[in-house]
């Protein structure tokens, strides 16, 4: 069988977890993102802790991601708890970088303007510095769901949800008839969901970017 | 200097002290707890100091071999679509590699395996060689083409030829974001080595392995905190080396 027939023959399992691949890899990094900026607002303005922060989400990125499910299995067990917590660590490093990035990038001048026409600090932080920052945390953030499309793939290895199962199947049944198949479809599938992704943030680029600032 | 970069080098210098202390706690805290356990037999044949080191090892072999790949494709495919008369072929080579690295690489390393039915070593270098090849390629490109061209014209001036300002001019001022790069494709591939043992590449995967399907989470833990602790270590020796290995000019 040739990998269209077998795509068409299996679609009614392969769409459902290209749906779960995509959704554990979003929700993640929804996740992330809120945690990810509010680490980035809450250090920011202190040298020494954007680069605390700095230093240990980019120690979490260097560890190996198989290493990191293997440690969490024996403390949560298999399947969706492993997978979301491995994915969110993950998914720090760009979004809290990005933010410490794009909220010290924005010119002090600006700041004390808005503060000159009465903001408080939290206006200043939600009108003009966060929509300022936000094409860098954007970026940040698209980095991050590259990353875990991948990341997810192995999660599978833990009983995790997504397309990472074909791949494991392929693997298992090396030798019978439809393992390539299986695992061309994990592979290939992955790679089409990063592109529409992808394409996505272009979109929500386009939609949130305050106007002043797009180019 | 920015106050911005000021800030990065501050996170540098904090993972340069902070993460060989980090390991040699972590790696040695689990090391003692694992040993001093009441091991059953499984546990005794995985756990014991020959078998560990053997995984470690043949990570490292791995490892190595894989950047040796990356360093023998990548710089000269980097270099190439540089020249005049390939620089077309940049955006084409960059945009293909780029495509790719959205590829699991477990995915990479499985079809790999499918398709040569080849096991052991090799099985496991080239995929992750070719998963690990982006940020090399990627930097090597940009390195060179960021090199002021006034200083190419120079070089031409002075009565060099091409190879000589390649070699002279346009490498050694490329050289740091090669070095970044390859520092990023090395952490790349001992984090993907692990994978290297669903394809009896051996490494500390196996000991993740084989703890999780025989049920015994000492093993597990010992291999995962292992390969933690390489990585962490092969990474801070990437960061020492990139400090010491530019240019002088350039530091």
């Amino acid at each position: 069988m040739d990998l269209w027939d077998f795509i068409v023959q299996r679609w009614d399992r392969l769409l459902p977890e290209a749906a779960l691949h995509a959704s554990a890899v979003i929700q993640c990094t929804i996740i992330a993102a809120v945690a990810g900026v509010a680490l980035g607002v809450a250090v920011y303005r202190s040298p020494a802790g954007s680069a605390l922060a700095t230093a240990l989400t980019s120690a979490i990125l260097t560890v190996p991601s198989f290493a990191l499910l293997g440690l969490l299995i024996p403390v949560l067990g298999l399947g969706v708890p492993p997978t979301v917590v491995a994915l969110v660590l993950y998914a720090l490093l760009p979004i809290v970088r990005n933010t410490i990035v794009g909220l010290s990038g924005v010119d002090s001048a600006i700041t004390d303007a808005a503060r000159g026409i009465g903001m408080n600090r939290l206006r200043v932080l939600t009108r003009v510095e966060l929509r300022l920052a936000w094409p860098a945390i954007l970026t940040g953030i698209r980095v991050s769901t590259q990353l875990l499309m991948g990341i997810a793939a192995i999660a599978a290895y833990a009983k995790g949800p997504g397309l990472g199962t074909e791949i494991f199947s392929g693997l298992a049944r090396a030798g019978s008839a439809n393992a390539t198949n299986q695992a061309l479809a994990g592979t290939l599938g992955i790679v089409v969901l990063a592109l529409l992704v992808d394409g996505v943030f272009v979109l929500v680029g386009r939609l949130t970017v305050s106007r002043g600032i797009r180019d | 200097m920015t106050a911005l970069e000021a800030r990065a080098r501050r996170a540098d210098r904090m993972r340069l002290l902070g993460q060989p202390v980090a390991v040699v706690l972590l790696v040695g805290g689990v090391l003692a707890w694992a040993f001093t356990r009441d091991l059953d037999s499984i546990e005794r044949a995985n756990i014991n100091a020959a078998k560990l080191l053997r995984d470690t090892w043949d990570h490292l072999v791995l490892s190595v071999v894989v950047t040796a790949l990356v360093l023998a494709v990548a710089v000269p495919v980097g270099v190439a679509v540089t020249r005049r008369w390939a620089r077309w072929a940049a955006p084409v080579v960059l945009g293909i590699a780029t495509v790719g690295q959205a590829a699991p690489a477990v995915g990479v390393l499985v079809l790999f395996f499918l398709w040569t039915e080849w096991e052991g070593l090799w099985a496991a270098a080239l995929p992750i060689a070719l998963y690990s090849l982006l940020p090399v390629l990627r930097n090597t490109v940009v390195g060179i083409q960021s090199v002021d061209p006034a200083l190419v014209e120079a070089g031409r001036g002075i009565g060099m030829s091409g190879g000589a300002v390649l070699r002279r001019i346009e490498l050694p001022l490329a050289v740091p974001l090669i070095l970044a790069g390859l520092r990023t494709s090395l952490v790349l591939a001992v984090g993907t080595a692990t994978l290297g043992a669903f394809v009896n590449g051996g490494g500390l995967g196996l000991l993740i392995d084989t703890g999780y399907k025989l049920n015994r989470p000492t093993v597990l833990v010992t291999g995962a905190v292992l390969a933690v602790g390489l990585a962490l270590l092969v990474d801070w020796l990437g960061a020492v080396a990139e400090r010491g290995l530019g240019p002088k000019g350039l530091r």
